[in-house]
């Protein structure tokens, strides 16, 4: 194979308007009151998000609410409520009634959600700890254990999850191991436990960071005042440290229930057809059977699912202080 | 007012990090109501020995006591001392009410009686009506009061101060001094006060620890250690000075800047070299032809009550506080009477002060 290092000449002037842009920016930030209108340069961006951000999502929206044919319709909605929707009305009013409901997608959303849901808790539950450990000034170990934690991040996150595979399989690594010690091997792939062990293991940095970041910018007389007034250390911790870190743990949750709930590939690699999550039933409506249709209208109930949910975690961090994306 | 039972003893406190020695030696107690005051420079040691008795920080060797008791192993919260700190350490997550009910709560006491004793703490720190407030809607002036009323709440023994007054401005600073110290008559709660503010240390205390390099250099009342400094550096510390190099020429008898003084000192030998401490205040400047010494004004700079003049004697040049000035340039006499010279032995210092002193 060849590789073509050749860029088309659309995208030398994109990089060089980007520079141009990045140099007048600062110049501009640098010397001030220049009489130019500031927010003229911000158009360029707004352009930008118009073009890659929200005319998509208008495409989304459109082809959410039109059939194949072009016109208005609320059907790929009731296709997501009834997946035998299409084939109810092939066969016409009068058998329709003699097909149940098909529940897969309604299914397929409320398993992805609880795996989400499960995904987060659990990631909560082993970064804590983690952060609590990383972030405390006499551990020395704390500083090393950051650099295990991004250390995984250097990898491509395929290869990650693939690399599970070679630890799970029937004649991976784990199972050859329990063979040799003279046990039975045990099915560890393919099923709901595996896709949520990958899920954890790829998402687990995101919420250990930002509760590692909340922490370490705690003033460290904080715990030591409220020992001093009189705190065991695990009352200083649920009185002082825990709500403390609160912006940190929701910008955490945040984090990781979004790429959770909206997940795909790590299903099929681990879970192998057993699973299926939304994210792979989107994937499988745009690409396996070109239904742009539905599969925008499942994308649009997901966007509004994850814009609620944001909004719930939002009023318990008005501030922002967690430095999340909220 | 001071009672004469020891409440806080520490014996023989060593404490080090990473094999520095922070503290040396460290031999103190501390009476029932009194006002003690730890100063000295920073990397003295004070904060190191006030976060010991707060149990912040554990001892390399030596005991402490509390009523009697060694709790040198014992944890912060089962200690009856309460913490101001130094930047605050308010909780940003309560409002005031909640931060000064903090260790109350944690007592389990009757809302009601946390609430009375809450109001009670904020009128002591003329807070009242604040209690809903955030603590970051306060001014460093008013977060200071309410991390002292935070500790005073809890009827704490001792009161340990770390620097509580550092952030402030002068004017707000000076009016918290005499606040927090008519509050320490009025509760009968004994404070240990941290502060490298030499004036700070005279305006409040009972007594004053002077620091340095982990040792205890001085122990005493402000006006002991003002007027009779153990040393050189405490008295240089303490206010400002002029410190010589001379030699004992026999008792009641001083040589320094060339010339033979009559002092009150005696005990040292006969032509010792001793360290002269001589308070700006107190060298009077008299007609050139009546001085003990004479010289030139070399600078003339007005401080408010007085002015400071530099003198130049030859062999040294004199700081002196006068509230009349004389023109720069001129000639004049100065005279010190016997009881302002004060004789101490000569300190040992480090290779890099004792350059430092000579210039």
């Amino acid at each position: 194979m060849r590789y073509d290092m050749q860029l088309p000449w659309w995208a030398w002037l994109l990089m060089g308007t980007a520079l141009v842009l990045f140099i007048l920016m600062v110049v501009i930030s640098v010397r001030r009151n220049h009489g130019v209108k500031r927010s003229l340069f911000a158009s360029p961006y707004t352009l930008w998000m118009l073009l890659f951000t929200i005319v998509p999502v208008i495409l989304i929206g459109y082809y959410a609410f039109t059939g194949t044919d072009g016109t208005f319709t609320l059907d790929n909605f009731r296709n997501f409520w009834d997946s035998n929707f299409d084939m109810k009305k092939l066969v016409g009013e009068e058998y329709a009634s003699t097909i149940p409901r098909g529940t897969v997608n309604v299914d397929t959303l409320t398993y992805s959600l609880w795996m989400a849901f499960l995904c987060t808790a659990l990631s909560l539950l082993l970064g804590y700890p983690a952060a609590l450990f990383m972030a405390d000034r006499n551990m020395k170990l704390g500083s090393s254990l950051v650099v295990l934690f991004i250390i995984p991040m250097w990898m491509n996150f395929l290869l990650r999850t693939i690399a599970w595979m070679s630890l799970l399989e029937d004649n991976g690594l784990i199972n050859s191991l329990l063979r040799s010690i003279g046990l039975e091997g045990v099915q560890l792939m393919y099923n709901s436990g595996a896709v949520l062990l990958g899920m954890v293991y790829n998402f687990l940095p995101f919420m250990v960071f930002p509760i590692y970041t909340s922490l370490s910018k705690q003033d460290i007389n904080l715990s030591e005042a409220a020992a001093d007034l009189g705190c065991s250390p695990m009352q200083a911790l649920m009185k002082v440290t825990i709500p403390l870190s609160l912006p940190g743990v929701i910008s955490g949750i945040t984090m990781v229930f979004m790429p959770s709930v909206t997940t795909f590939f790590i299903p099929r690699v681990l879970g192998g057809g057993n699973t299926m999550m939304f994210g792979d039933l989107i994937e499988s409506k745009f690409l396996t059977e070109g239904n742009w249709n539905v599969g925008s209208a499942l994308s649009l109930i997901m966007m509004v699912l994850i814009l609620i949910s944001l909004s719930i975690l939002r009023k318990a961090d008005p501030n922002g202080e967690g430095g999340g994306i909220v | 007012m001071v009672d004469n039972e020891h409440l806080i003893d520490l014996r023989h406190i060593c404490k080090e990090y990473d094999g520095v020695t922070v503290l040396d030696d460290i031999n103190l107690y501390i009476r029932k109501r009194e006002f003690v005051t730890l100063l000295g420079p920073s990397g003295c040691g004070k904060t190191t020995t006030l976060r010991i008795i707060g149990g912040f920080e554990t001892p390399t060797s030596g005991e402490l006591y509390f009523e009697g008791k060694e709790i040198s192993s014992v944890p912060p919260y089962k200690r009856r001392v309460n913490t101001v700190f130094q930047k605050y350490a308010l909780f940003p997550h309560l409002n005031v009410h909640d931060n000064i009910a903090f260790g109350l709560k944690l007592k389990k006491m009757p809302k009601a009686e946390i609430d009375k004793r809450v109001d009670a703490m904020l009128d002591l720190v003329n807070l009242r009506g604040y209690g809903k407030r955030k603590v970051d809607a306060l001014s460093g002036g008013q977060q200071q009061r309410v991390a002292i009323a935070r500790s005073l709440v809890n009827e704490p023994e001792v009161l340990l101060l770390d620097e509580p007054l550092g952030a402030l401005d002068l004017k707000l600073r000076k009016e918290m001094q005499l606040e927090l110290k008519s509050m320490q008559q009025r509760l009968g709660i004994t404070f240990l006060y941290v502060t490298h503010d030499q004036e700070e240390a005279l305006t409040m205390s009972d007594t004053i620890v002077v620091m340095r390099d982990g040792h205890i250099l001085q122990i005493g009342d402000p006006k002991h250690i003002y007027d009779e400094p153990a040393n050189a550096f405490v008295a240089d510390f303490i206010g400002e000075s002029n410190i010589l190099r001379g030699t004992m020429v026999h008792d009641e008898l001083v040589s320094f800047a060339g010339h033979e003084f009559p002092c009150v000192d005696f005990g040292f030998g006969s032509s010792v070299p001793v360290d002269v401490v001589i308070r700006p205040e107190d060298i009077m400047l008299v007609g050139e032809d009546v001085g003990q010494i004479t010289g030139i004004i070399q600078s003339v700079l007005f401080k408010g009550v007085h002015y400071e003049m530099m003198i130049d004697c030859g062999d040294f040049t004199f700081k002196v506080h006068s509230t009349t000035m004389q023109p720069q340039g001129s000639r004049v006499g100065l005279s010190i009477v016997p009881f302002n010279i004060h004789i101490m032995k000569p300190m040992e210092l480090p290779a890099e002060e004792a350059k430092a002193d000579a210039v």
